[in-house]
């Protein structure tokens, strides 16, 4: 298919530029920061002659544009920060060096990323099925007490803000009926079931917020699908019921969900955030939440940049997926 | 016996042709909506024998596309269908869905009139007529792919191993209605039913179509019903013509019957003037002044009363009793639903 | 012969017919009515109660449960409707119904500015279409594909503290919020501008100005009104989200978000729960209303949102 080979390639391509134009926006409106972060490094009796020293070591002497190259550098080759016995390495996909908490930013990111990896895949799993399932299932039966209970609760998944359900599902779970554990994180590593029993909660809160936009979603393609002529033509065909449904109607819902869950898996990030305040568990948006108090650009900077790139590369693959699932694209 | 009670239920079959294949009785149909029962079809009768075609012509709204979605027993479940519906004799009303899903498109078969949005978009056209296929013969894919081949091969798609990995949108208008075709086709069934086919498609391919379900129809001996607002074709094409207005039968007979012996003036409104034998009949329904009623909005008279310009010759009779189909004279089953007794032109 | 003349009725009024007719809209616009009259009128409500939202009434809270509220559902009682806050024994109902307020604000200012920006954007992207139309739609993809929570909460960062956090947060809210409505606001926009009438108002030399505000505004209106409607719940959550985060409004001033993110520690220790339950609801009701409204506008005008690309 040299189409959908060369379909890829060129959004490949836009996807480099958009990440390069984006890194730099990010690196241009994060160092217009007002506060100095080497007067935070520098300590309380702060001389000119150590903030500088401070300045200098942390390479914020330089020019943005001088900072940013260094920063795509970094990416690519690794940085050092100072000379000598004092130098602090930071390796090779270098994202920035967190002087507070004396890491690399990646490091600081690769020792997070489990907590919210865990959070949103096991969600997004739950809030799939439970979202097309249902969306599906109230779509063929329009206007009866399935389609209305599902509807309904689709409008109140869509009400309630998750940090509120999350705040709910604690206080009736945990703390009333003291089935379940209200926070902490567990690794995989350490104990698969610890791992799910204490991911339990925000899964099925996460679930039930993210599965009502996909039942209203599934449910309005479902309808719209179904009542297409080559549905009719199907069953014109003598496919049964059940094979116009799940051959016919719901392959043409399947593109707008596979976009729409591409997408939100690459937008994981924002949901988490709020998820891991909720449950307290120390995922990436805790370290974004805590480096935006101790004003710690590095971090600030590369949870952002690592965000947009989840963001830019989920776009990429949906529209990859989007060009093997549908024969039209690229054609046009 | 079925035949018997096809008889005197008036699915009679014209021309002394063969034994019908498809007799349809005092078919009803209503739709339950939201705005109260819907009476689309009031009370049809129509037959058609292998080989034959049957066209149903008639206004937009009159029932067509429901009579035929009722036969297939495509109506959505908000429909009430009522009538006799035999296909070889075998009642198809009341069967059960499984049941009716073994004859829709292995015994009767559909073809819609746009081809583009009666075929899956994400199915190559191969899969798609393949499918077909499958449902109704336990084979594998592979040679309900080369079935489907064959099919679209008879059906004049040019290098058609090749084309049936194509999707759709690849094919141009023409070339998607054959595939349609084909897909129809597969099952060799004994009626097909098209649905204003070729309306979608230019002039030119549109002949080239109504050539293809001729040849076809000779070739498998079919029963073709075609609706059509194509009044040239009609004249080419079909042996025996229903007319419908409102949901009933406003006149029904061979071919000659209704362009020379017209009885009903809304026959004679379709055909734009008096029938003249020695000029050809225009090509297209020609517009009658008005609008037909919406269903169920005439409870007494004659449907058409409104907009007839003969109503004045009979008075009264018009406005308060329906008229019941009656024969006329003609080659055989010539029946209008007038009470205007004589041949209307002869009234101006 | 014709019966009757239908008399001419504008889509507006026949939308408005539907809405009326349809149940769950209807319950929405009373809902998101009756939420603007206790926003409009909360100081006056809040004075009624005869409270403010900033005193303390520390006499009203257990020492012995850690500051929580004495009595029951968190200090209800005649003098606090909706009881008062643990630790500080603030009025709860002040805070609530002046929260909401701040909510409903931020939300319709933002829902504005995103409007106004939108739909210019979006109209003149559909109409003058080549490189501009272009240059709209990468910028367009580039807000749209950008973590809009992360960069909020980011930008926390560098803005100086003695800038108003109200005015950030409608800034924030509406830089990354027009995104969305211009790219709807564009795909209704081009099924229009090919149309019969634009063409024929283009082709009798109608300035560009013309057939956007003469024809294509007034045919948008509709659309526009709908896609506002359904993007303010979106707006009245982020705010929430963000006050949530501790990145909104700051204290004292009221906050459903800031209340429930307070609320937190005394929903874990189950000391009181109440103390979510009054915002909880309160917030939960706003953007309830919000989308039911929107979903009935949207049904009445019957517009399609599809993404157009
Ligand atoms: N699902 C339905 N619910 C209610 N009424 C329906 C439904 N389907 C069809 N009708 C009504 O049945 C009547 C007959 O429709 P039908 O589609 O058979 O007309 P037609 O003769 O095929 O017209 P056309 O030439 O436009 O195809 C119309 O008045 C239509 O409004
Ligand atoms: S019955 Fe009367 S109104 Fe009806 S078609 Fe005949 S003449 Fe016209
Ligand atoms: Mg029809």
């Amino acid at each position: 298919m040299p189409d959908l080979l060369w379909f890829v390639l060129r959004r490949l391509f836009a996807t480099v530029l958009v990440m390069l134009a984006l890194s730099l926006a990010v690196y241009l409106i994060f160092y217009a920061l007002p506060a100095d972060p080497a007067r935070l490094a520098c300590g309380k009796p702060c001389t000119p002659d150590r903030l500088e020293q401070a300045r200098h070591f942390m390479q914020l002497d330089q020019s943005v544009i001088q900072q940013y190259l260094a920063f795509l550098k970094g990416i690519f080759a690794g940085r050092t920060f100072g000379e000598g016995a004092a130098a602090v390495q930071c390796n090779a996909p270098c994202f920035g060096y967190s002087f507070p908490l004396a890491r690399p930013v990646t490091t600081l990111i690769v020792d997070r990323l489990p907590v919210t990896l865990s959070i949103a895949i096991g969600a997004a799993v739950l809030w799939l099925l439970l979202g097309v399932t249902l969306g599906v299932g109230a779509a063929l039966k329009r206007g009866k007490l399935f389609d209305r209970l599902a509807v309904g609760f689709a409008l109140i998944g869509i009400a309630t803000p998750s940090f509120l359900l999350g705040l709910l599902a604690i206080l009736v779970f945990g703390f009333w009926l003291n089935m379940v554990p209200v926070n902490g994180y567990v690794p995989l590593t350490e104990s698969p079931v610890d791992w799910a029993w204490h991911l339990i909660t925000p899964w099925l809160v996460l679930a039930t917020i993210q599965a009502a936009a996909y039942i209203r979603l599934t449910r309005a393609q479902m309808l719209e699908e179904m009542n297409l002529d080559h549905i009719t033509t199907a069953r014109a065909k003598g496919a049964g019921e059940r094979r116009v449904v799940a051959v016919h109607g719901l392959r043409g819902v399947l593109v707008p969900i596979v976009t729409i869950f591409g997408l939100d898996l690459g937008a994981l990030l924002g949901g988490a955030i709020l998820t891991e305040k909720v449950f307290s568990m120390q995922g990436l948006g805790e370290l974004l939440i805590s480096a935006v108090g101790q004003l710690d650009v590095a971090v600030v900077v590369g949870v952002t940049l690592f965000s947009a790139f989840l963001v830019i590369l989920a776009n990429l693959v949906v529209d990859v997926v989007h060009g093997v699932l549908d024969p039209r694209v690229g054609h046009a | 016996m079925p035949d018997q009670t096809a008889n005197n239920q008036g699915a009679t079959h014209y021309n002394g042709s063969p034994r019908p294949v498809l007799e349809v009785a005092d078919l009803h149909v209503t739709f339950k909506t939201e705005g109260g029962l819907v009476p689309a079809v009031s009370g049809i009768d129509f037959s058609v024998a292998p080989g034959k075609t049957l066209a149903i012509v008639g206004e937009s709204g009159s029932g067509k596309s429901v009579s035929s979605a009722a036969v297939m027993g495509l109506l959505p479940p908000n429909a009430e269908v009522t009538g006799e519906v035999l296909l070889d004799g075998r009642e198809l009303i009341g069967l059960s869905s499984e049941e009716l899903r073994r004859i829709r498109g292995n015994d009767i078969a559909l073809v819609f009139q746009d081809a583009l949005s009666a075929l899956n978009p994400y199915y190559s056209v191969g899969w798609q007529v393949a499918e077909a296929y499958r449902l109704h013969h336990d084979v594998s894919k592979k040679e309900a792919l080369k079935r489907a081949v064959r099919m679209l091969d008879l059906v004049g798609i040019p290098s058609a191993e090749q084309r049936a990995k194509a999707y759709p949108h690849e094919f141009s208008g023409g070339m998607r209605q054959r595939v349609v075709i084909a897909m129809a086709l597969v099952n060799d069934p004994k009626v097909l039913i098209a649905d204003e086919p070729t309306t979608a498609l230019d002039v030119t391919v549109q002949a080239q179509i109504m050539r293809l379900l001729e040849d076809v129809q000779a070739e498998f001996g079919t029963a073709l019903v075609l609706i059509s607002h194509d009044l040239g074709v009609v004249a080419e094409v079909a042996d025996d013509v229903l007319v419908m207005y409102a949901g009933r039968a406003a006149e029904r007979g061979s071919v000659k019957d209704l362009f020379h012996r017209a009885a009903h003036p809304y026959s004679l409104g379709l055909l734009g003037a008096m029938p003249r034998v020695d000029l050809p009949p225009r090509p297209r329904l020609a517009t009658i002044p008005g609008s037909p009623p919406s269903p169920g909005s005439i409870t007494t008279g004659c449907p058409f009363q409104p907009r007839c310009a003969y109503a004045h010759l009979v008075g009264e009779r018009c406005i308060t009793e329906r008229p019941e189909l009656t024969p006329r004279p003609g080659e055989g089953y010539h029946e209008a639903a007038c009470h205007l007794g004589r041949r209307p032109e002869v009234m101006l | 012969m014709s019966s009757s003349v239908v008399a001419a009725v504008s889509p507006t009024r026949q939308a408005l017919r539907r809405v009326r007719r349809d149940r769950s809209a209807r319950f929405g616009a009373w809902l998101v009515a009756a939420l603007i009259v206790i926003a409009v009128a909360a100081p006056l409500l809040v004075k009624l109660s005869g409270q403010d939202p900033y005193t303390y009434h520390i006499d009203l809270l257990d020492p012995a449960k850690g500051g929580a509220p004495k009595g029951a559902l968190g200090g209800v009682s005649a003098d606090h409707w909706f009881g008062v806050e643990p630790l500080t024994g603030r009025d709860l109902f002040s805070i609530v119904v002046l929260g909401l307020r701040t909510s409903l604000a931020i939300a319709i200012v933002a829902t504005l500015i995103t409007t106004v920006v939108g739909t210019l954007v979006g109209i003149s992207a559909a109409y003058f279409g080549g490189w501009y139309d272009g240059v709209v739609s990468r910028l367009l993809d580039f807000l749209f594909g950008f973590p809009q929570l992360v960069f909020m909460i980011a930008l926390g960062i560098i803005v100086p503290a003695e800038f108003p956090r109200w005015l950030l947060l409608i800034l924030v809210l509406s830089v990354f919020g027009w995104a969305g409505l211009a790219r709807l606001i564009r795909g209704q926009a081009r099924s229009l501008a090919t149309r019969e009438f634009v063409e024929a108002a283009r082709s009798v030399g109608s300035s560009g100005w013309h057939v956007i505000t003469r024809e294509l505004l007034p045919n948008l209106l509709g659309p526009v009104l709908v896609i506002a409607t359904m993007a303010i719940p979106g707006y009245i959550g982020a705010e929430a989200a963000l006050s949530f985060l501790g990145v909104g409004v700051p204290p004292p001033t009221p906050s459903l978000g800031r209340s429930i993110s307070d609320s937190i520690v005394w929903v874990y220790t189950g000391t009181d729960p109440w103390f979510m339950v009054f915002p909880g609801i309160m917030l939960f009701l706003a953007v309830l209303g919000f989308t039911l409204l929107g979903d009935g506008v949207r049904d009445a005008f019957d517009v399609r949102l599809r993404r157009a690309n």
